[in-house]
């Protein structure tokens, strides 16, 4: 009994000695210097901007951006037709910004302010198929494609071009339509009028889209022509 | 239970786990050294009837879809030597002719998508223009 006894406060004591010296290891000393705390800091800081990076190139990776006319917008939720596939954007209240592109500067708008058949280009991170968007701009949507003038109608200012792809555009030239030829020898762009078109010319040419718009009439905001003396030189 | 048995099933359990994971691994490394990589078939260079070839177009940089922060970019690749380069975007029309067999233009953004169309007009005129079409995006760092 008497060993009993013996055995267990010496075991006791050991147990109180040991966790006694760990908490005591583990309290800060009053007397400790300050630099180490310094160091402690400095090395919380570079830390933390090394994970503030990691983070901002993990967005960056993720980053994403879609386009593409409005199909519907239903308070936090707006679905874009981008070229034949649904998009689902999610608008975040405190991370989304709006703007509307007014030509070379932009209006910041509301999102309840985006209304079906906007053009709307959506920038941000994509889960699940949904791209949570920080950035949407409303701008105008333009298409650029370029081909051989096949057919001029001087009386009403409308030109066919065929494309490589075989697709047929009547272009109507207007007076706002920026028209330029290239300069065979130079290569500089000159200004030129309707009359110095040509069946057989190259032409590029740039035309504003809508959300209505099914057909491939349109309205020349710009087009630039390589004249077919270009190609016989 | 008998002790032999209890011995007989601690090792049959111990020699089929060995078993079973050794074959799941050589499986695997057999799998794996069947599969082929699936690419794209490389873009074959245009012949004409001379039997003449021409370099494809090739563009490096900028990727379809890249979003950029400056409003200024420049596009870079390799194309026929003495080809005729037409870059056209809404905001800017660039026409050079391709000296050099590559090429590294500067090309301006608009603010938002800027939708862009390269063509490339050989110098021997029996070839067929290339083109490439793509969309790249211009955000603002500070929106």
């Amino acid at each position: 009994m008497k060993n009993i006894l013996r055995n267990t406060f010496l075991v006791s004591y050991v147990i109180v000695l040991l966790i006694g010296q760990n908490v005591v290891a583990q309290t800060p000393s009053a007397t400790a210097s300050s630099s180490p705390t310094v160091v402690v800091d400095k090395d919380i800081q570079q830390l933390k901007d090394k994970i503030a990076n990691k983070v901002s190139e993990i967005r960056k990776e993720n980053n994403k951006a879609i386009s593409g006319f409005i199909l519907s917008v239903d308070g936090n939720n707006m679905k874009l037709d981008n070229t034949g596939d649904v998009n689902q954007v999610k608008f975040d209240d405190t991370l989304t910004k709006a703007f509307k592109v007014l030509g070379t500067t932009k209006k910041e708008i509301k999102t309840s302010d985006i209304t079906k058949g906007d053009y709307a280009i959506v920038s941000g991170v994509v889960a699940d198929n949904v791209i949570t968007a920080n950035v949407v701009l409303i701008d105008e949507n333009f298409l650029v494609d370029s081909g051989k003038i096949t057919e001029i109608n001087k009386d009403t200012y409308n030109i066919k071009v065929l494309t490589t792809d075989k697709n047929t555009y009547s272009l109507d030239i207007e007076t706002g339509t920026k028209q330029y030829m290239i300069n065979i020898k130079t290569l500089a762009r000159e200004v030129i009028g309707f009359s110095k078109l040509k069946e057989g010319d190259m032409i590029h040419f740039v035309v504003k889209k809508t959300s209505e718009q099914k057909n491939k009439d349109h309205s020349a905001v710009k087009i630039l022509i390589i004249p077919q003396e270009y190609f016989i030189k | 239970m008998k002790k032999e048995t209890i011995t007989a099933i601690f090792f049959g359990l111990l020699f089929g786990g060995i078993m079973a994971v050794f074959i799941s691994l050589k499986s695997k490394d057999i799998e794996l050294s069947k599969n082929k990589v699936i690419a794209p078939p490389k873009e074959k260079s245009s012949t004409n009837l001379n039997g003449l070839e021409m370099q494809p177009l090739e563009i490096s940089e900028p990727a379809n879809n890249a979003i950029f922060e400056k409003d200024i970019i420049r596009f870079k690749g390799t194309a026929a030597k003495d080809s005729l380069i037409v870059i056209q975007s809404p905001i800017k029309d660039l026409v050079v002719k391709n000296t050099q067999g590559k090429f590294d233009l500067e090309f301006p953004l608009a603010l938002g998508e800027n939708s862009i169309k390269i063509v490339i007009y050989p110098k021997e005129k029996q070839f067929r223009p290339q083109e490439k079409y793509m969309k790249v995006y211009y955000i603002d760092s500070e929106l």
